[in-house]
């Protein structure tokens, strides 16, 4: 049985989703089964994190079948280091919405179920047509979701991200079929695996093309600017747990995709086009900070603010060097804690005051001190304060950038003022000022919500002291990730000196 | 006796087809009693197709009849989807004729005669023999559509279908006329002889003629610019026969257009540039008519153009030296699963009359019959092309294809046009999981027509596993 660790915590969650969907079971009956097969996933993800090495950078816990004997489409799972705190992040976080939400439709709780099989699912794939196959199979039940249970322009949203993920990640098929013929071509053999894809090399306009068909995926899914039109209306509108999967997992998948495949497969032309993409990170970092600061309701505001993130965790791809990857890495689970607690604490305050306007909020401080001061470390720690563990992720992207580009770190550190500014003063009018009389019989958290809440809150301030622990097991693979690129003749005429310098730093 | 052996799935349909034409007549047998017959006989037919044994893989053809038929695994498995077409075609009409008038008891012996046609052009490897297939087939369609002549919408669609049909069979005569002008000889294999050594542009009797049958051909799979007649014929026609024709007609042509074209490679190489633009034209221009309707058979139609479309990129992409047929078929049969789905299902949800056919109509379905909107979200899916469905596959495999065989920008434009097929295959899922219901859903009666509806719902995951060489 622990063979198939991977499987298992895939094919769980979905099977038991898909049994909740077309059995008739109640809705507490539904919250119940949610409950106790996200702890199972929860328990071997510990299990897989703590028996994780990380030692030679290579995959671990892997499972190989062929699937399709005739274009060589296997069913093949693997750990390393760039996946396994992203595997972290979606089997750990998730018990947390059961128990947050619990008065919510069956449907509800099963398509969270089968949208975390199917992104643990992307996130082990090593097989690239697998991994094509979880990554649609992911947009389905957030489809339904926002569809379902969103808000009052739910549908327009709904539409808007089916149809702008849709777009990209068909491009993205058209990519992996390319890559797929191009082996069939030079080996004479079929194969979507991805070790062997990366070996290929790969020149000409259709190989700059591939590339672009892999980056607009991503890119539409992180979301990067210009390519994040989608995200203001689909989270706002999407419920509590919806925005919260996209925002801490969903969007981490696209990063992970990234550094996974076009990192590897197009060293070349990834090398070539660093800057642009990480102009656009900057640009989206500053576009989305101030649209930030401009919004009257909470749930776009953190949207936005979300947005502008993903931006700097972008940026930490795109500066191709060990800080800057080792920070990507380490911010994506950074991130995903902090922005998550972030949208369940805005699920909670807009089940009870049936608002999200920030107008109808002041003084929630002295109503609700505990979830004033959870909701403190969470934006804290989004906002990168040290001691934190969003200070970390942050410090070693900057760092990373000012070796790559001087101007674009300096874009970038400028960038992480604006979030201070709007969190800060999102922080004052909520939860400071004077008591808005709407808040009179509001709740503060209870036993349980405070429990479950308080280990992630204990989480995000051991991994902003002590990091060490989770680095050691990201770094070995950065390494090896940079090592790839920096091979590539065109980044070595452009910074030899500097990246002599990194290896081995850190 | 090998030769009879071989089309024995032919002689049991043609028989079947007469069987139920003679009981019929008796007084005895009802509505429901050939209804039971008409499937039976198909899903017979298909395991007598099942156990023929080919004793050639794909090329070179065994040859029956001193050349006029050929089998291969190919056609096998062409007239295996087929049959299978039929059969689920069968299931739907007998619910259908539940709930909606306009039933004759030789329907299902058309259907048969039909299929009988279809079979007989998998196999066909001479261009007589083809106009035979082409003429059996179409007659029984013709009066599939038109079996109802109280009704004006069905005959206005048999009257265009009736009209222009003949002019494309008039065409492919005239055409084979030329060709044999020109060749001498109206086996494929001769023409091909004859094209390698005197050259394809050589003889304008051969490139006329080409041009007709190629014409002829297009007309039957709805390629732009012979598309025109297929929304209104589509729509005009009762359900089950437009799910038939959709598909087992689809199938029929493509295999032979698939064979004509694999053995004469010359002149296929002269017609590729064009085929080149008829497959994109054919796609963008479906798509644009499919965005537009709200009706559902008319976006069904429409979207049939559209799979036109890639399977033409199958052809203009195959190979000749290593060319199985497998991509072009396996996205037939992925498209059959999904399209018979749709229509399987709408012949139970349509309710009496076809009242509800358009996408409003099914506002709100989930809510009321969760079960069929899952089944009919899951061909939409399939037809969209989302993985892990049939699908997925289907378009994986043409795409492949076409890169391997070096067109990359008809592959990229495959892409870009499913990506614009999105909006109308969502749009169904949308009313019927987003909107509020507005009818109540009620179906006449407990048929056969649910339980296909779910077996072709696990077919289309089904299909996606069956392993094809590119």
């Amino acid at each position: 049985m622990f063979e198939n660790f991977l499987s298992i915590m895939i094919f769980v969650p979905i099977i038991a989703g898909l049994a909740l969907l077309f059995l008739p079971v109640s809705r507490e009956a539904a919250r119940a089964v949610g409950l106790a097969v996200s702890v199972i996933v929860v328990l071997f993800g510990l299990k897989l994190f703590v028996s994780f090495s990380g030692a030679g950078g290579g995959f671990e816990f892997t499972e190989y079948r062929v699937v399709n004997s005739s274009l060589g489409i296997a069913y093949s799972l693997g750990v390393d280091g760039i996946s396994i705190l992203i595997l972290a992040a979606a089997a750990l976080l998730f018990p947390m919405v059961y128990l947050l939400f619990q008065t919510r439709e069956k449907g509800y709780y099963a398509n969270l179920l089968i949208v975390q099989g199917a992104m643990i699912g992307a996130v082990a794939a090593t097989d690239m047509v697998l991994f094509y196959v979880f990554w649609e199979v992911m947009l389905l039940p957030i489809f339904f979701m926002i569809g379902l249970y969103g808000g009052p322009r739910r549908l327009p949203a709904t539409i808007k991200i089916t149809i702008y993920t849709i777009a990209g990640s068909l491009l993205m098929l058209a990519s992996i079929i390319y890559l797929g013929i191009s082996y069939h071509a030079q080996s004479g053999e079929w194969s979507f695996a991805m070790e062997n894809l990366s070996k290929m090399s790969l020149a000409g306009p259709t190989a700059t093309l591939a590339f672009a068909g892999f980056m607009i995926a991503f890119a539409i899914k992180i979301p990067l600017f210009p390519f994040h039109t989608w995200l203001p209306d689909a989270y706002t509108e999407a419920p509590a747990a919806t925005t919260f999967v996209l925002s801490a997992v969903m969007a981490k998948i696209g990063v992970y995709g990234v550094i996974r495949f076009v990192v590897p497969v197009f060293d070349e032309s990834f090398a070539r086009y660093a800057l642009i993409l990480a102009c656009s990170g900057v640009i989206g970092m500053m576009y989305c900070g101030i649209a930030a600061l401009a919004q009257k309701d909470m749930k776009r505001m953190l949207a936005f603010s979300s947005a502008s993130h993903m931006g700097i965790i972008a940026l930490g791809i795109f500066c191709m060097n060990v800080q800057a990857l080792t920070g990507t890495l380490y911010q994506i689970v950074a991130h995903a804690t902090s922005t998550g607690v972030l949208f369940l604490m805005l699920g909670i305050i807009e089940e009870r005051s049936e608002s999200r306007s920030i107008d109808d909020f002041g003084g929630l401080a002295s109503r609700a001190p505990v979830f004033a001061v959870f909701f403190a470390v969470a934006m804290l720690a989004s906002v990168g304060l040290p001691g934190t563990s969003g200070f970390i992720g942050e410090f070693l992207i900057i760092l990373g950038a000012v070796k790559f580009n001087p101007m674009i770190a300096v874009c970038a550190g400028t960038t992480l003022i604006i979030g201070v500014c709007y969190m800060l003063w999102l922080f004052q009018r909520v939860f400071y000022e004077k008591t808005n009389s709407r808040l009179e019989h509001f709740r503060d958290l209870t036993a349980v919500e405070t429990l479950t809440l308080l280990p992630i809150v204990i989480l995000i301030i051991v991994m902003g002291i002590y990091p060490q622990p989770f680095i050691e097991k990201i770094e070995p693979t950065a390494q090896q990730q940079i090592a790839v690129i920096a091979s590539v003749p065109h980044v070595a005429e452009a910074a030899p000196a500097d990246l002599n310098l990194k290896k081995g730093e850190l | 006796m090998q030769d009879t052996m071989a089309i024995l799935p032919l002689i049991t349909t043609g028989a079947g087809a007469i069987l139920v034409m003679l009981v019929a007549a008796f007084e005895g047998f009802r509505k429901e009693g050939i209804s039971i017959l008409g499937i039976g006989l198909f899903a017979f037919a298909f395991f007598v197709q099942l156990t023929v044994e080919n004793s050639a893989p794909v090329t070179p053809y065994a040859e029956l009849f001193n050349g006029m038929l050929v089998t291969s695994t190919f056609t096998k498995a062409a007239s295996l989807i087929i049959l299978a077409c039929g059969f689920f075609s069968a299931v739907a009409a007998q619910t259908y004729f539940t709930q909606n008038r306009g039933f004759v008891l030789e329907y299902y012996c058309m259907m048969l005669f039909a299929a009988c046609g279809m079979i007989l052009m998998t196999m066909a490897a001479e261009l007589i023999t083809v106009f035979i297939a082409l003429e059996i087939m179409s007659l029984a369609i013709y009066t599939l559509i038109g079996c109802d002549r109280r009704s004006v919408i069905r005959s206005e669609a048999v009257l265009k279908y009736l009209m222009l049909g003949a002019f494309a069979g008039a065409f492919f005569v005239m055409g084979s006329v030329f060709i044999y002008a020109g060749a001498k000889s109206t086996k494929f294999a001769d023409i091909a002889v004859v094209i390698s050594a005197t050259g394809f542009l050589a003889n304008p009797a051969l490139l006329g003629g080409s041009m007709l049958i190629l014409v002829a051909l297009l007309f039957k799979v709805a390629a732009f610019p012979f598309h025109a007649w297929v929304i209104d014929v589509y729509d005009g026609a009762p359900l089950p026969v437009t799910g038939f024709m959709a598909t087992a007609v689809k199938t029929a042509v493509f295999a032979l257009f698939a064979n004509f074209l694999l053995i004469n490679t010359e002149l296929r190489d002269g017609w590729v540039p064009y085929l080149f633009w008829i497959s994109v034209l054919t796609m963008f221009v479906g798509n644009l008519i499919a965005i537009g309707q709200n009706n559902l058979k008319r976006m069904l139609a429409a979207s049939g153009i559209v799979h036109s479309g890639y399977l033409i990129i199958g052809l203009v992409a195959m190979s000749s030296e290593s060319f199985s047929g497998g991509a072009v078929l396996f996205y037939l049969a992925a498209y059959a699963a999904s399209t018979l789905g749709i229509f399987v299902a709408l012949s139970y949800l349509g309710g009496e009359d076809e009242k509800r056919i358009t996408f409003d109509d099914f506002n709100g379905l989930a809510r009321i019959r969760p079960y069929s909107a899952a089944c009919v979200a899951i061909f939409m899916l399939s037809m969209a092309g989302i993985p892990p469905t049939a699908g997925f596959m289907g378009k994986f495999y043409i795409i492949a294809g076409a890169f391997k065989e070096g067109f990359v920008a008809l592959g990229v434009l495959a892409i870009i046009s499913s990506i614009l097929s999105m909006w109308y295959y969502l749009r169904l899922i949308v009313a019927m999981y987003f909107k509020e219901p507005e009818g109540d859903f009620t179906v006449a009666e407990m048929t056969l027509a649910p339980l296909g509806t779910f077996v072709l719902a696990a077919a289309v995951f089904v299909i996606s596993f069956i392993p094809v060489v590119i």
